[in-house]
């Protein structure tokens, strides 16, 4: 069944959208992520404008991240302060971000641009989490505990301004948790993508939070970021498509439920692994896109 | 695309002869619609030019018809990607401000084949034809990219479909137009050529614009991007709750 897209301009299989959307929020439930990261690529592929993919995607992004926060926000599992300031960082980092999409974006280098930054960042978030949750394996085989010793004391916890997390158990700089909401900011609007594959390895290994409040406080995060994405690019760039949003967050809430049924049964650190590795492959089939020749050597577009 | 059309109309009527009398004129022609609508379930769409004409068509006649579709001008830019330290970037381009976003020739016979081609190039009938003057890169290879790669996608069609010919006088060709077509204003030509010149030519009109719910959609987005914006955010946590309130499974 085709559906015309009208802020694309084109038309596209709704089913495709639809399994596109089941696929990718299958894999959401399953491992607690946004999916971002791996839907903007496969919108790409199938042909939707790279602008259009991006902004989208962010949309859908804050869709299927509603529900997981409202349930997260029932078990109080949710640090509404460490939030707060993680969004305050995050929404100038976004504010910077799309600025930046603009600019790549009349320099025609949008597509590079979009993909650069799927392969660094993706290839080293894939690395580290394939790195840390393969030792953790190890440990657990051969000692039969797989949590690592608690957070260390490191330069971080001497800088100024501290406020006192009392969800979080911690008394910290805000400095940190700043810098980390402004890094995923900017990633999030030039990616398209909730952050939470980033927010979450961020504030358990940087900022040393407890694993319990991480997931609720990190979807706090991507929803109101996404949500600031969307209309930033609504308004800069014009390249929300409503209609796709929506056909692919049909598909999605169904598939996140699954996958957050099936990701019960799995292991903490496999299901790391797994995620980790979901995550190089996207990076390798990425980068191999940017070196291999390609097929044709000219591109059309219309002029700005 | 005003100048355009008065640029290759003039010479050209210039060497039409008198009008046949009215009551049996040289050529009579109409198309399917005028209307091509753009909905939710658009998928392409083609019209078909249909008419007769007073002789009869065939090479036995010398009398042959050329249909001529042309979209609005659609400023179009080419890049050529270049390798930088093993990566494939987007590296000199060549902006072509007046080409047309939809061009479609068809004929009994091929143009240069019952027209001088002078006459060819001043009426611009064929894709060699156009004026496709670029601002930035000079290279011919861009306009040689910007042909290949519009004939590719389907806005651009040269011969792609036949002109049929019923009985001698009877005329049909089908304009096709991809999903990707862009709104407004088309113009359709249909030209009758007897002894390397043209006799008679109609044009017709067709408009392409999005009706229903893509066009609000597409209308609110450009003109209250603000509003457009916010509905997005609530309509995705809406969607987002909704879903998650029938597909639970806890």
């Amino acid at each position: 069944m085709q559906v015309y897209l009208p802020i694309a301009e084109m038309s596209v299989d709704a089913l495709l959208l639809l399994g596109i959307g089941f696929g990718v929020g299958w894999l959401s439930g399953l491992f607690g992520v946004g999916g971002g990261f791996l839907l903007t690529p496969l919108l790409i592929l199938i042909g939707i404008p790279s602008p259009v993919a991006v902004a989208s995607g962010a949309n859908q992004t804050l869709g299927a991240s509603v529900s997981g926060l409202i349930a997260q926000w029932r078990r109080d599992n949710v640090d509404a302060r460490m939030g707060a300031v993680l969004l305050a960082g995050g929404f100038t980092g976004s504010v910077l971000g799309v600025q930046l999409f603009a600019l790549l974006r009349r320099a025609g280098q949008v597509d590079l641009a979009v993909a650069f930054f799927y392969v660094v960042v993706l290839g080293t978030v894939g690395i580290l989490m394939v790195r840390e949750s393969v030792r953790a394996i190890l440990r657990r085989r051969r000692t039969g505990v797989a949590t690592p010793k608690a957070h260390e004391h490191t330069w971080l916890h001497g800088l100024p301004f501290k406020l006192r997390f009392r969800k979080s158990r911690l008394y910290i700089s805000i400095v940190p948790p700043l810098l980390v909401g402004f890094g995923i900011g900017i990633l999030s609007a030039v990616m398209g993508v909730g952050g939470g594959f980033m927010l979450v390895p961020a504030m358990i290994y940087l900022l040393g939070m407890p694993t319990s409040v991480v997931i609720g406080t990190s979807l706090f995060q991507v929803v109101f970021v996404s949500a600031n994405v969307t209309l930033l690019q609504a308004l800069q760039v014009g390249s929300v498509d409503i209609v796709l949003t929506l056909l692919l967050l049909a598909g999605g809430v169904a598939g996140a439920q699954f996958g957050a049924a099936m990701g019960t049964k799995l292991r903490g650190e496999e299901t790391r692994a797994l995620l980790g590795l979901l995550v190089l492959a996207v990076a390798l089939g990425l980068a191999w896109d940017l070196v291999r020749a390609p097929v044709s050597l000219f591109a059309i577009g219309p002029a700005q | 695309m005003l100048a355009l059309l008065l640029g290759w109309a003039l010479p050209a009527a210039a060497q039409a002869p008198a009008p046949a009398p009215a009551s049996t004129p040289a050529l009579t022609a109409d198309i399917s619609t005028d209307r091509v609508e753009i909905t939710t379930g658009f998928t392409g769409a083609s019209v078909l030019v249909f008419g007769a004409t007073e002789n009869l068509i065939g090479p036995e006649s010398g009398e042959d018809v050329v249909v001529l579709a042309w979209g609005p001008p659609l400023p179009t830019v080419v890049r050529r990607k270049v390798n930088v330290l093993g990566f494939w970037v987007n590296g000199p381009s060549a902006t072509f401000p007046e080409v047309p976003g939809f061009y479609a020739i068809a004929a009994t016979r091929p143009v240069w084949e019952v027209l001088p081609e002078e006459t060819r190039r001043t009426t611009r009938l064929g894709l060699d034809a156009l004026p496709l003057r670029a601002v930035g890169g000079q290279a011919p290879a861009f306009r040689a990219a910007l042909l290949e790669l519009k004939q590719q996608d389907g806005r651009w069609q040269e011969y792609a479909a036949p002109v049929n010919v019923a009985g001698g006088r009877l005329f049909s060709a089908r304009v096709s137009f991809p999903d990707t077509v862009q709104t407004g204003d088309y113009r359709i030509e249909v030209l009758l050529v007897r002894d390397r010149r043209i006799v008679a030519r109609q044009a017709l009109f067709l408009r392409v614009e999005r009706v229903g719910t893509a066009a609000s959609i597409a209308h609110v987005a450009r003109t209250l991007p603000l509003v457009y914006g916010i509905s997005c955010i609530l309509l995705a946590a809406l969607a987002g709750w909704f879903g998650s309130v029938i597909f639970r499974r806890s």
